[in-house]
């Protein structure tokens, strides 16, 4: 995992996406922890929880002609995938939707532009924790529940007994907050 | 809406949050090419990317890569050019493997079919209820005029070209409506409908046209009295009438009946001077001979 790390991981896509085992193996290499525990956090069960790494590279490999670098990270990709994987075992009812609603490539030209500055890389996940850690506790818990439950808006009101324009402020302010914390993207100017 | 909006929903687009309405307007506008929303998506969902990163990282145990890989394997020798033969072999798995897509798609195309057979059915229930309620409306209605000492009940008897029909019309003077009922019509030839005429003095009113259903029970009402109010009515008659119809009868006479064939003696005599140039007692003689099975076409007063 470590002996590939001055690569770059959208050449291994490419990689596999014309057979070669060896470039998906350094992706499994580098990716299923994160997959793996994201996928224990979302399932809670060890066995469920491989199995959706597995099908995870499953895809990887099997569709990885689809991927598109100017449509974000092969982690955002990867992540993507393992997220909508764990969360479809818990809510078989609404995966496919949110599935394809994540999964899905956006029709056409729209959205060419690449996303070069907004990548974020080699964050250290004592910063992920810690910005999360800042955020007031309601906005965490708002978003961990869309996250980790997949739970829409509306449920999230539902589970919390809150109105959703209160639930819908959390979310806002929380993201807000975490992209300037993380300096991952531009948080909208002009918001109050 | 200002575009900060959309901007927020793309927030709850990106972690799937976006729900109801709202997601399909949000997809709208996505699809209508705003760049600003998908740079915005994508940026979130990098920064989103990071919330997996806060967990504490956890190795899935060896098994998992080697199994994966032993899969990959499989896959890669299924599409080389010896392909045919690793098909070959594993055949029964492949069988396997499509009768399960094959369960799964009847599945899903079952419930799909289910839903849409439930879907119809509920429709047609809802219709079933809709008529139900109009007809239980219609009979209470009818029970009203019957209970009303005020209403008038005048039953009509088969002409020549229906001598098995008869009827009844249960009629309100001072409200100028009523209900035709009535049984053993034959349905009406098309272009054509059952017409019901209130007479008075003064001629044939147009009382409603129905079809050969219809007419069963059928509503009648006349438009608000004229001046000079006609009436009152003391006969009715059912023809049929080539649709629209118009105001005065012109096709075959199929049911006739007046006030006077219930109680003869008292309403008419009431009406002594009018009886010597209406066509009350003239109606009465055609009614007779339509009994007898020999009326003429259109025995109607002419207008």
């Amino acid at each position: 995992m470590h002996t590939h790390r001055s690569e770059d991981p959208a050449d291994w896509i490419a990689a596999v996406a014309v057979g070669d085992r060896s470039a998906l193996e350094r992706l499994y290499d580098r990716y299923s922890p994160l997959v793996y525990s994201l996928a224990m956090r979302i399932l809670g069960i060890r066995a469920d929880a491989e199995d959706v790494v597995q099908e995870v590279f499953l895809q990887v490999w099997r569709r990885a002609e689809t991927y598109r670098p100017d449509r974000g990270s092969p982690e955002c990709w990867i992540v993507t995938i393992a997220r909508n994987m764990a969360l479809a075992r818990i809510r078989a009812e609404n995966t496919m939707k949110k599935g394809i609603g994540f999964l899905r490539e956006r029709s056409g030209t729209t959205v060419a532009e690449p996303v070069a500055g907004a990548v974020v890389r080699a964050e250290s996940a004592l910063a992920v924790r810690s910005a999360l850690a800042r955020l007031p506790d309601e906005q965490r818990r708002a978003l961990e529940l869309a996250y980790f439950d997949g739970l829409t808006q509306s449920e999230i009101a539902a589970r919390l007994g809150e109105p959703l324009g209160t639930v819908k402020t959390r979310i806002r302010l929380g993201m807000e907050r975490l992209k300037r914390l993380l300096g991952g993207g531009e948080a909208p100017e002009g918001l109050p | 809406m200002s575009h900060d909006e959309w901007l927020d929903r793309a927030d709850l687009y990106a972690l799937g949050a976006l729900d109801g309405e709202e997601l399909g307007r949000f997809e709208d506008h996505l699809d209508s090419g705003c760049e600003e929303c998908g740079r915005q998506l994508r940026e979130t969902r990098e920064v989103l990317l990071q919330v997996p990163r806060s967990l504490s990282p956890l190795a899935p145990s060896p098994d998992v890569k080697r199994r994966l890989m032993a899969r990959v394997a499989r896959e890669a020798a299924d599409s080389t050019p010896r392909a045919a033969l690793a098909r070959r072999r594993l055949s029964w798995a492949r069988v396997g493997l499509a009768a399960s897509v094959l369960l799964l798609i009847g599945l899903v195309g079952f419930a799909a079919w289910d839903d849409w057979n439930l879907r119809n059915q509920l429709r047609d229930l809802d219709a079933e209820a809709v008529m139900l309620r109009s007809q239980l409306v219609q009979r209470k209605d009818i029970i009203r005029y019957l209970d009303d000492p005020e209403v008038a009940i005048i039953p009509l008897a088969g002409l020549g070209p229906s001598p098995g029909a008869s009827g009844r019309v249960l009629w309100l003077q001072s409200d100028r409506s009523g209900y035709l009922l009535s049984r053993g019509l034959p349905p009406a030839p098309a272009g054509h409908k059952y017409a019901v005429w209130a007479i008075a003095a003064s001629g044939p009113v147009p009382a409603g046209l129905f079809t050969h259903e219809e007419v069963r029970r059928a509503r009648l009402r006349l438009p608000a009295s004229p001046t000079p109010p006609e009436g009152p009515f003391r006969q009715f008659a059912v023809t049929l009438e080539p649709t629209p119809g118009g105001p005065r009868p012109t096709g075959p006479q199929h049911l006739l009946g007046s006030l006077a064939s219930a109680a003869p003696a008292r309403s008419l005599t009431g009406h002594e001077e009018r009886r010597a140039k209406s066509p009350p007692p003239k109606l009465q003689k055609v009614l007779e001979a339509g009994m007898a099975a020999n009326a003429p076409d259109n025995p109607l007063p002419p207008g």
